[in-house]
């Protein structure tokens, strides 16, 4: 393990940094990013960006240092408020670290069906069902055939 | 027989090359066509899973240099305020196109005669209205008849459904009294020839599952197979091989095991749109062509033209079911289409209604636009936006310049050796202004339709769908590429029926008047075979 993918490489800090940047909801219908298991995913995605992977690393190396020096176990040791302050704190020097991550979390936490029902979506692919939509408004078709041309 | 001298080779299986393929197959002779990319399977597209948006943004993405596909080449747009897209395999774009299938108006094909601007094209819209139609039937159009911005022409299937979202629109541009009409979309609101009605599923944008969006492998492709013409896959150009007295007489290529390959041809017809035909064109230099084919004007490359995009999106109070349905394919308008010269600019721009987001596109679009924060307020901020959100995007006439081009890099190579496009782009002051105007308008209507808060993206990068004009048509081969059936002036046995031949852009998706404009080359070929190469 490297020094630069110390960070990524960490569960724990992983779970607890994907729990602040989508905590679970208030009404508790919707996980936490870090409770739905998708590190591996943020982070192979991360791992062939040649752009924002190093990115996000540093960062997060970054936040992992500053949380360690505050709390034995570091990150997922920390109370939610405190951790979200230890993130804010490194972002002056890192201002692509949130943004970078949700690149890949936000793909992987909004397919996951656990989410999708929360957001009251089929948990399903959209084939082979589909869905039904509106039929056009008659009112606008009637209005629409008085002006067609023959 | 492999490498069997044929009597029409096509290059390129996409948007244009099928439709002219299926046509030429008519005079009987051999047609062979060579496409760089593979058949696809529509059990591997992605509305197969629930990573359907995930993979847009990378094996489905719209950009060759993000996808890496072995059928891809790398493009230079380092230099271009526009990403050129496409996707390279049978059916070519039509696989991962919205499908909306607006014609280009007459008025489009005389810019020159109306407003000063761009050259007038030596066809008009008259001569391609019979190809328009046979083309809405082979690809299966939806929509509306007596749309008052065309002349009066039948859609084969009734519209699709506009949905809550096209409804809601809709009623903001009624209030406001301007020009609306449900889009033509290559979609099946029916059954139709074998294919089965559209199903609402969204993704559009990564391929069809169902098989309702036309995509030209399985619209033309299979009529074409029945028809005898060959399709070789995995076979890349990389040079037209000529005569000594300069007419064209093969290829060679790339098999699909990476072996250098001759193909000889009686008659050589390049469908590789607006960046791929210049660029073969220009790897094809010989004694005889020392630019590059059919280049004795110097115009193959010169002239791109995209279509620069706005998009303006509504943020609405009541749920629209916006991700359900093909996302691109709701209504038109033609508002603003033609030239008023008190708005600042000339020529003009339509309005497409655009459905709404998946859950990924609205967080992620959310986050560029500082609408969604991270952390305790994520969800709140989110769920104000998903499934409350309707789009317009204003889809701007680029008029041609020639210091807009594709010529080749110096140093960047796809994976057999063969030198890279590169594309030298910058947005006109007028499609600026256009964008502007477009900006308010778009606010204006969503307003209307009782849109709470407009975010608008006065212009965004990833919007190179439509590569035209780099290898243009006109009647003097000073002026011009092509003659107006498609011939190069320069190699009488040379045709280009796809998108490098518009003279100028219109303020539409181009890809019903690119097929219009293929079959009526295909039929001109067949009408004149005994003086195809005659001096005019």
């Amino acid at each position: 393990m490297t020094e630069t993918s110390a960070a990524l490489d960490d569960h724990d800090f992983m779970r607890a940094l994907l729990n602040l940047v989508i905590p679970p909801s208030p009404s508790g219908d919707l996980p936490g990013a870090g409770a739905l298991g998708l590190s591996p995913f943020v982070v192979t995605g991360l791992q062939a960006d040649p752009l924002l992977g190093p990115l996000v690393e540093a960062g997060a190396r970054a936040v992992r240092e500053a949380a360690l020096s505050e709390h034995p176990k570091g990150l997922a040791g920390m109370a939610p408020q405190a951790g979200t302050k230890v993130v804010e704190a490194q972002l002056a020097n890192h201002p692509l670290l949130i943004m970078g991550l949700l690149r890949y979390l936000y793909p992987a936490y909004y397919q996951h069906q656990r989410v999708l029902e929360g957001i009251g979506e089929p948990p399903r692919p959209p084939f082979p069902e589909g869905f039904d939509v509106e039929a056009t408004d008659a009112r606008l078709l009637e209005k629409l055939r008085a002006r067609r041309t023959a | 027989m492999l490498n069997e001298p044929v009597g029409v080779l096509v290059i390129g299986a996409g948007a244009s090359g099928a439709a002219f393929a299926w046509s030429i197959a008519d005079i009987g002779t051999s047609v062979l066509c060579l496409d760089q990319g593979p058949w696809m399977k529509q059990q591997d597209y992605p509305s197969n899973g629930l990573d359907w948006e995930a993979r847009g943004m990378a094996d489905y993405s719209p950009s060759p240099n993000v996808r890496g596909l072995p059928a891809d080449y790398p493009v230079n747009e380092q230099d271009s305020e526009i990403s050129p897209l496409m996707f390279n395999a049978v059916g070519g774009s039509t696989i991962l196109w919205a499908a909306h299938f607006p014609r280009l108006t007459p008025g489009d094909f005389r810019a020159k005669s109306e407003d000063g601007v761009g050259e007038d094209w030596p066809i008009d819209y008259e001569t391609l209205e019979p190809y328009f139609s046979l083309n809405d039937r082979m690809m299966g159009v939806s929509g509306l008849a007596g749309d008052p911005a065309y002349p009066y022409h039948e859609p084969p299937l009734p519209p699709l459904p506009l949905g809550k979202t096209g409804n809601t629109l809709a009623s903001g541009f009624e209030k406001l009294g301007w020009h609306w009409w449900p889009s033509e979309s290559a979609i099946l609101s029916r059954e139709h020839e074998g294919r089965a009605a559209c199903i609402n599923l969204g993704p559009c944008l990564t391929g069809c599952a169902q098989g309702a969006k036309a995509s030209t492998d399985i619209t033309y492709w299979p009529a074409a197979q029945r028809k005898g013409v060959q399709l070789r896959t995995g076979c890349r150009v990389r040079d037209i091989t000529v005569r000594a007295d300069g007419m064209a007489d093969g290829v060679l290529y790339y098999d699909a095991e990476g072996e250098l390959q001759e193909q000889k041809a009686e008659i050589i017809v390049l469908a590789c749109n607006g960046i791929g035909t210049p660029r073969l064109l220009l790897n094809s230099k010989s004694k005889q062509h020392p630019d590059g084919l059919a280049n004795s004007s110097g115009l193959v490359g010169k002239n791109l033209m995209f279509h620069p995009y706005a998009a303006i999106t509504g943020i609405f109070e009541e749920p629209l079911q916006g991700r359900r349905g093909p996302v691109g394919c709701s209504f038109w308008s033609h508002e603003f289409y033609r030239t008023d010269r008190s708005r600042g600019f000339v020529r003009g721009y339509s309005f497409e209604a655009i459905r709404g987001f998946g859950p990924v596109q609205t967080a992620l679009w959310g986050m560029v636009q500082g609408l969604i924060p991270w952390g305790e307020d994520h969800h709140r901020a989110f769920g104000r936006l998903y499934d409350h959100t309707a789009s317009l995007v204003a889809v701007t006439e680029d008029l041609p310049e020639e210091t807009n081009t594709v010529t080749l890099d110096p140093e960047l190579t796809d994976a057999h050796g063969i030198p890279a496009p590169k594309v030298t782009y910058r947005i006109s002051e007028n499609s600026r202004k256009m964008l502007a105007h477009a900006v308010e308008r778009a606010r204006d209507a969503l307003t209307a339709a009782g849109a709470v808060e407009t975010v608008a993206q006065p212009f965004f990068r990833e919007a190179g769908w439509h590569l035209m004009g780099t290898a243009r048509m006109g009647r003097d081969p000073k002026t011009s590429v092509v003659s107006e059936r498609g011939q190069a002036h320069d190699v009488k046995n040379l045709f280009i029926v796809d998108g490098s031949i518009f003279v100028t852009a219109g303020a539409v998706n181009p890809t019903s008047t690119i097929q219009a404009f293929a079959l009526y080359v295909a039929d001109s070929i067949k009408k004149n075979l005994e003086t195809l190469f005659d001096e005019v």
